[in-house]
């Protein structure tokens, strides 16, 4: 069978069999969480409630008159006791709200919309005001994706149900178990967008979600002319240009966004809380996220309150066995390690790993041998040979020339390196370099 | 919680796949043992003590070179063993043991750790040592012994079929060599490596089964061989030579699958590449045919080495570098 796919990539262990066939587990709701104030791209929040305050479940705690901006809401009932910084899965460490649970489930969701009755203007005010961002990991407020500029016409909207990352089974549970919810979620995006077409995108080593996502798109389409397609197993499938190149043949221009060639990827977990928003008129307060790695007892798939902290779990719900070196929120391949399990779940939070001595190993970087393998695995068809020995000796004018903007960090490179030299971390390094340097030539008017 | 051990914090990727410089550096060398078996084979036993000697003195000299510079020494990546193997298959079977030794010497101190080791090396190791002897003792480079079961019986030296065509042989005169006739039966008797050459050139059968497992198991690139080989053959054929005798015949498969494949001494850009194969092919056949050499495959690459540099500026066309759309005024 000849899948649609990109160039490069590669094929690294699934691991997903640990968790794939386990259904979403509903975690009790916890003591407490840890509720960062800002989560998204964009503008930082500011807190809307004071040290002592009661808060509802589904009240907004953080916003900013700004854009782009998502606002954040309690995930539980209870009194606010702190508001200080607290670690964060993205390393930032930034200013949380921390609220004890008072034991009640009051909630103070907004009243259900009907995307498909409402204006445009309203619909994406509700997506706003629910907090909603990408949750496949990238945290991109989901109103602004959602209201492209008007000289940029959206024809195709793709549910990104890829989920390429090793050990994730997450959006995988979620096609499985709510195809119905997928569907009408992306119905509703496709309306708010004015797509003409929406296609669902699996990867073929979860073809069985397949059928139930098919099943449901009569009744649950409204309208929306969309289809259920396979796309090859491939890292990184799910990475937002890969996956247009894949299904429309488009390529997202260097620089440019995915609605420069007509089209917008939405993550199959974000389509569930659109759908939430509008019918429930609930705000993105709760995530799925998949717990896995060898140090991990009992891999699971979980659904909890966002701002949980992942140690709070351990050891009525996770179990991780003595020999845990590493914790990575995310997937293995584009995760963040965090230095610590009092780490909150955040909106962006789509698995959470524990990794033992043995998969913690860190390797000795040798000089390259210029095999050639990270060239060949690399989706956007960059040389990370020729980038890498152009930063080693800061040229970054070269390493610019050769693309090092256009490398979006998928870590292909660094997965498939012989020599084991951490080229992804290097790039990453040599586009801050890069926009130092750039800066420093603007003030000095070159 | 304090007492345990910290948690390990990295940047992504967290995984990483398990094929390190070791693992393809064994599967060259797996690769090469077909050619070696046939080197014993048709020259005899002695071929081992030829490829001993340079595999041992080409890690030991590695070794006491970055031990002399206090510098980590990486004699388990194999990357030695590789280029003391490699440098055994391109010597005559009756290369006296020390010329091995230092020509072994050679190739890792002068050319690959002077450099700065694996990585850092500009031309192939095992043909700078190559080119060393061929100029340091050409008599001996160029004494090719006669095969353990050959049909030739007359004297304890014998010349290569590309020997024969440099002085002024004909085509008749190498299946005389041979013992056989007709162009099938030279075909056949050079595919499977009943001829005298270096060690492990002569049989293009093993050198293929060693070149289809590197292709199989994405070590090696095919670019560059079928350029070079492609090459090698219209351009002998322009020249008015017999174009597949000219493939078989000295050192091309071995050089265009397992030297031009050389990572660090090659281009890693697919133009780069194809250009590298075309070069090395023509130059070899104008050595071949122009010049005092019956062979050219050592400077053929060696030369295109140098200009790897320059080949590796034609990068490949990157994502979302496509012309934009035409938009209508």
């Amino acid at each position: 069978m000849n899948l649609k796919t990109f160039r490069g990539g590669i094929h690294p262990p699934e691991r997903k069999e640990a968790t794939c066939d386990l259904p979403i587990e509903h975690v009790p709701t916890p003591a407490s969480v840890v509720i960062h104030l800002t989560q998204a791209v964009g503008a930082q929040n500011q807190p809307l409630v004071k040290i002592g305050d009661r808060v509802l479940k589904g009240q907004k705690i953080g916003d900013v008159d700004a854009c782009p901006a998502a606002a954040v809401h309690a995930s539980i009932t209870g009194i606010v006791k702190k508001i200080e910084p607290a670690p964060q899965s993205n390393l930032r460490d930034g200013m949380a709200i921390f609220i004890e649970a008072d034991g009640t489930d009051e909630t103070a969701y907004m009243p259900p919309l009907d995307p498909f009755a409402c204006s445009r203007e309203e619909a994406i005010k509700r997506l706003r005001d629910a907090g909603i961002v990408g949750m496949g990991g990238a945290s991109f407020p989901t109103d602004v994706k959602l209201a492209p500029p008007a000289d940029k016409p959206v024809d195709t909207i793709i549910a990104n149900g890829a989920e390429c990352e090793p050990y994730l089974t997450i959006d995988y549970r979620t096609m499985l178990e709510t195809p119905a919810v997928v569907v009408e979620g992306l119905a509703m995006a496709a309306h708010i967008l004015g797509a003409d077409k929406a296609i669902i995108a699996i990867e073929s080593n979860k073809a069985d979600a397949l059928p139930g996502i098919q099943r449901e798109i009569p009744a649950h389409a409204h309208g929306v002319p969309m289809e259920a397609v396979l796309v090859a197993t491939k890292y990184p499938q799910g990475g937002e240009k890969m996956l247009i190149k894949a299904i429309t043949n488009r390529e997202v221009p260097s620089h440019g966004l995915p609605f420069d060639v007509g089209v917008i990827v939405q993550n199959v977990g974000t389509l569930v809380a659109i759908s939430e928003a509008f019918i429930q008129g609930k705000p993105l307060i709760e995530r799925g996220f998949t717990v896995s790695g060898e140090a991990c007892r009992t891999p699971k798939n979980l659904y909890a309150p966002i701002g949980t902290v992942i140690g709070s779990l351990i050891p009525d719900v996770i179990q991780v066995s003595d020999d845990l070196r590493k914790v990575i929120f995310g997937g293995p391949m584009m995760g963040v390690a965090v230095p610590t399990l009092q780490t909150p779940i955040a909106k962006g939070t789509s698995g959470v790993l524990f990794f033992n001595t043995a998969e913690a190993t860190q390797y000795e970087e040798r000089q390259c041998i210029r095999c050639g393998r990270c060239a060949d695995a690399c989706p956007v068809r960059l040389m990370p040979m020729l980038m890498n020995a152009a930063i080693a000796i800061k040229d970054l004018d070269r390493a610019d020339a050769l693309g090092l903007i256009d490398c979006f960090e998928c870590g292909a490179c660094s997965y498939s390196c012989p020599a084991r030299i951490p080229l992804t971390q290097r790039f990453r390094l040599g586009k801050d370099l890069l926009r130092n340097q750039r800066a420093k030539e603007a003030r000095h008017g070159k | 919680m304090e007492n345990k051990p910290r948690l390990v914090l990295s940047a992504a990727p967290h995984i990483f796949t398990r094929c390190d410089i070791q693992k393809t550096m064994g599967m060259v060398i797996i690769a090469l043992l077909p050619a070696l078996a046939g080197g014993v084979y048709f020259f005899g036993p002695r071929v081992l003590a030829v490829a001993a000697v340079s595999i041992v003195t080409a890690v030991a000299s590695e070794f006491v070179f970055r031990k002399a510079l206090r510098r980590e020494t990486h004699i388990k990546d194999l990357s030695a063993v590789v280029t003391g193997l490699l440098l055994t298959l391109i010597l005559p079977p009756s290369s006296p043991l020390w010329m091995a030794a230092v020509g072994a010497a050679c190739a890792i101190i002068v050319a690959k750790e002077l450099f700065g080791g694996l990585g850092g090396n500009f031309a192939n190791p095992a043909l700078v040592g190559r080119g060393i002897l061929l100029m340091s003792w050409p008599a001996f480079m160029t004494r090719w012994s006669p095969l353990v079961n050959a049909a030739t019986v007359d004297a304890t030296t014998t010349a290569t079929p590309l020997g024969i065509l440099k002085l002024g042989g004909a085509l008749a005169d190498v299946m005389k060599s041979l013992g056989v006739s007709g162009k099938p039966a030279l075909y056949l008797q050079m595919f499977l490596g009943n001829r005298s050459g270096s060690i492990g050139e002569t049989s293009a059968l093993l050198l293929l089964v060693g070149a289809a497992f590197l292709v199989i198991t994405h070590v090696i690139d095919l670019r560059t061989p079928v350029a070079f080989i492609a090459t090698t053959f219209v351009t002998s054929w322009l020249f008015g030579r017999d174009p597949l005798f000219s493939v078989l015949a000295g050192g091309i498969l071995l050089g265009a699958f397992f030297m031009a494949t050389d990572y660090v001494t090659t281009p890693v850009t697919p133009a780069g590449k194809w250009i590298f194969g075309m070069g090395a092919g023509l130059i070899t056949v104008l050595i071949r045919q122009l010049g005092n050499f019956p062979e050219g495959v050592t400077y053929g690459i060696l030369f295109m080495n140098v200009v790897t540099p320059y080949l590796d500026m034609i990068v490949p066309h990157k994502f979302g570098y496509v012309k934009p759309r035409k938009v209508r005024a």
